[in-house]
């Protein structure tokens, strides 16, 4: 363990061991975190807190908050924000966008494939009950041509980087990926509070998101619109994710509508305005494939639009992402993106996969079974960060649990090398102190016909307990403003 | 714009003017009746009931035993009575919520502010000894929404929608209270030196209404129960007489409702046809029949909202 000299990180307790993104091996701030480190030097540790209550309360008053439901009654609370941000360099960024946007297209192509000519399969790249057993493969989807011929318009690529120095990525989140108003948030926050550290750095605006998003939606318009109508449906605003739906909606200057809001008639989709009917074109839908219309779907859902998806199926409308989707960002499908990559794009993978193991594969199996404590155990089919085990913090009762779990349904599982996160200073507040937390980095693109844009930002999430590597929201983690350097 | 957030909007506005009226009747009685000059309206029970008629609580009436810190607390905080202020901060904030993509950022957290100050308020210290502070709070920071809203928005269907809302809403406050403090002049009379005409409540009245003091500037003499009246319905200038109210729901629905030829049944003809009927009454009609007045302008107000809703915000 090294200590360092500076006010605020005077306590800093490093371990060598951990890929620090601010310090190297040697013990000394990198380059590009040099004049932060000195400026955050300046402040003592009783500044730096009452900064953080003050960002705190500017999140918590915007209403930037979600609902924690217990027993008594439900609280708002604010989603927790580091105000020490992490700073990636242009040459490094460029590497990741790159990357980013080559999977994104590898994706789409793989999606148009699956659900048209299936030549991927035939060729034996792909095994075909991939494919059919996957809980988000949607067979009404077979034949469809989406508008602009676009499946996966916005994707958030989850990345990180390992104690070997190298990006991986950990998942193609394509469904609805969400959080990407926080970064936005964060960097707004961070403004706010500490203004001046901005003059030292040229740094990426993040504010562009909403008007890039709906200008690369549009060109997915349906053919024959002139000047396509674009809305937003959420599941309302009891959601959790509500703010984020409002705030895009409010920057894209489009109507957030519910599915009561919206009806189909001879398979246009109309919105019910205080001016009676007006025809909508493209839907950016925060809704599940299974909710979206009861007629084709789940009869039960009341958030969605009775006949949406024929008027989708007629090329009447947009929605975004297309629906069947899902099933190109199944744990299981991410370890064939090398294959699915060089197929379709006759290029090499600008960025790495994580190894993964396939408890299908007899083979594989078992080496899985014989070496849990040492790998990741994953279902194929869940997002959040649910149902994951991380075979070195197993006791030996949990290790036989997990094997009889994987036993009983080897398609569900896949399991990989145990990834170190890479670890980036992070203020404590119970502690008053900065300290070593993992995370990694959220990735948005968007992709039109024939354009794409990457976010210059992204979301750094923070696992904020101490040696967690799971940085969901949704299990206790936080996040960080990202700034990406100007060349 | 969507025609359920049309309604959420319309709902909005109106919760945040409610909530200021019960603020400001509920601390100028509690506050006037201190020192009052007659002692029935200095009896606290006169004035915890009127607080109740006015927020239409049945138990109003009754001459059951009344506990100030129960009034108090059911009026102000209390997330059971849906009456209270706590409630109708909560329903304005639930309606900005679900039209928080059209509305401005700024408008939102001033309600959202509002909203946290209400539920962490403590009705203990409410009860005890914060009623000022907590009716100041509240109706200084409706003034502010009223700005963000004006300030903010772009003046177009949405602002209009709210504005209709904010002016049918104050014209329903503020005859609820003329009815309140109607009843209670009529009750008091006949106490020492006190006539029905030159009741201490009419001052009360004024106060209720934030309206005194101009009131003072324009009649130089102290109220009674015409002048009273005749400011707080029928001036036009004042800022919160039923006519003003009246005038503005004119304006309003006319920039939602742009259509030259009149439509007998579009709430803009309505709205049109009730605002000319009282520009042409004069206090001696009224003050007469008081009663039957209330009734009437509460079910045209009524009427206006219920046409509103089919025309508008049928979804």
């Amino acid at each position: 363990m090294t200590k360092i000299k500076n006010q605020i990180f005077s306590s800093y307790q490093r371990n060598p061991s951990l890929y620090d993104e601010i310090y190297d091996n040697d013990g000394n701030v990198k380059d590009v975190y040099k004049k932060l480190f000195d400026l955050y030097g300046e402040h003592s540790i009783d500044d730096y807190a009452s900064l953080n209550v003050k960002a705190r309360s500017s999140f918590f008053n915007q209403g930037i908050t979600f609902q924690v439901y217990s027993k008594k009654k439900s609280q708002e609370k604010i989603f927790p924000f580091d105000l020490f941000p992490r700073i990636i360099d242009p040459k490094e960024w460029e590497f990741i966008e790159r990357g980013a946007i080559q999977r994104s297209k590898a994706l789409n192509l793989f999606l148009w494939d699956i659900y048209h000519e299936k030549k991927i399969i035939k060729q034996g790249l792909v095994p075909m009950e991939l494919i059919s057993s996957s809980g988000n493969y949607l067979h009404q989807m077979m034949g469809v041509d989406p508008p602009g011929d676009i499946y996966n318009h916005i994707s958030g690529i989850d990345i990180i980087k390992h104690n070997d120095g190298n990006y991986y990525v950990l998942e193609d989140n394509i469904r609805c990926p969400s959080e990407v108003s926080y970064v936005i948030c964060n960097r707004t926050a961070l403004k706010r509070a500490l203004f001046g550290v901005f003059n030292h750095y040229q740094t990426h605006t993040v504010t562009d998101y909403a008007e890039n998003l709906l200008e690369l939606l549009e060109t997915t318009k349906p053919h024959g619109v002139d000047i396509p109508v674009c809305v937003v449906i959420t599941p309302g605003m009891y959601n959790s994710a509500y703010y984020e739906h409002s705030y895009l909606a409010k920057t894209m200057g489009v109507e957030l509508v519910e599915g009561r809001d919206l009806f189909v008639e001879n398979d246009f989709v109309y919105m019910k305005t205080i001016r009676g009917p007006q025809k909508v074109d493209i839907i950016y839908r925060r809704i599940d494939d299974l909710f979206i219309d009861p007629l084709e779907f789940r009869p039960d859902s009341s958030l969605g639009v009775p006949g949406l998806f024929a008027a989708y199926k007629k090329g009447n409308v947009t929605i975004a992402n297309a629906p069947g989707t899902g099933v190109a960002d199944d744990k299981a499908v991410y370890t064939y993106m090398p294959e699915i990559i060089k197929y379709y794009l006759n290029e090499e993978p600008i960025l790495n996969n994580v190894h993964t193991y396939h408890c299908s594969r007899p083979d594989e199996l078992k080496y899985v079974l014989d070496n849990i404590h040492q790998l990741v155990i994953k279902p194929v089919d869940e997002a959040g960060g649910y149902g994951i085990s991380i075979g070195n913090r197993l006791t030996k009762e949990e290790i036989e649990e997990v094997k009889k779990q994987v036993k009983s349904d080897p398609r569900r599982y896949v399991a990989q090398p145990i990834m170190s996160l890479s670890v980036h200073p992070t203020y404590i507040a119970k502690k008053e102190s900065f300290e070593q937390r993992h995370v990694d980095l959220r990735v948005f693109t968007v992709l039109g016909k024939e354009k794409e844009f990457v976010l210059k930002g992204g979301l750094t999430r923070v696992a904020l307990k101490k040696g967690n590597l799971i940085v969901n929201s949704s299990q206790g983690g936080g996040s960080k403003d990202t700034w990406v350097l100007k060349k | 714009m969507l025609a359920r957030v049309a309604d959420n909007l319309f709902w909005m506005g109106r919760y945040i003017e409610r909530s200021e009226h019960i603020a400001r009747y509920l601390s100028v009685n509690y506050f006037s009746s201190l020192d009052a000059p007659n002692d029935l309206s200095q009896s606290r029970p006169f004035v915890l009931r009127s607080m109740l008629f006015m927020v239409g609580e049945p138990q109003a009436d009754k001459s059951m035993d009344i506990i100030e810190e129960e009034v108090l607390f059911n009026i102000g905080l209390n997330p059971e009575s849906a009456y209270s202020i706590l409630n109708n901060v909560k329903n304005a904030r639930e309606n900005a919520n679900s039209a928080r993509d059209l509305i401005s950022t700024g408008l939102y957290e001033s309600i959202n502010k509002f909203y946290h100050f209400i539920i962490n308020y403590d009705p203990a210290v409410l009860v005890k000894n914060g009623l000022h502070d907590f009716t100041t709070n509240v109706t200084e920071m409706t003034a502010v929404l009223r700005g963000k809203i004006r300030g903010t928005l772009l003046h177009n269907e949405a602002y209009a929608i709210i504005m209709m809302g904010v002016n049918i809403e104050r014209a329903t406050q503020i005859i609820r209270m003329i009815n309140a403090k109607y009843r209670d002049a009529l009750e008091a009379q006949g106490s020492y030196g006190d006539k029905f005409s030159n009741s201490f409540e009419w001052t009360t009245l004024l106060k209720c209404a934030e309206s005194y003091d101009m009131m003072r500037r324009l009649y130089k003499k102290p109220p009674n129960s015409i002048s009273t009246l005749e400011f707080l319905i029928l001036n036009p200038n004042c800022p919160r007489s039923i006519m003003n109210s009246l005038n503005q729901v004119y304006k309003h629905i006319r920039d939602l409702d742009t259509s030259k030829h009149y439509n007998k049944n579009a709430t803009a003809f309505l709205v049109g046809k009730v605002r000319s009927e009282y520009e042409y009454k004069h206090i001696e009609e009224i003050e007469g029949d008081i009663q039957n007045f209330i009734e009437d302008i509460l079910s045209r107000l009524v009427q206006i909202s219920t046409k509103m809703e089919k025309e508008y915000f049928n979804y």
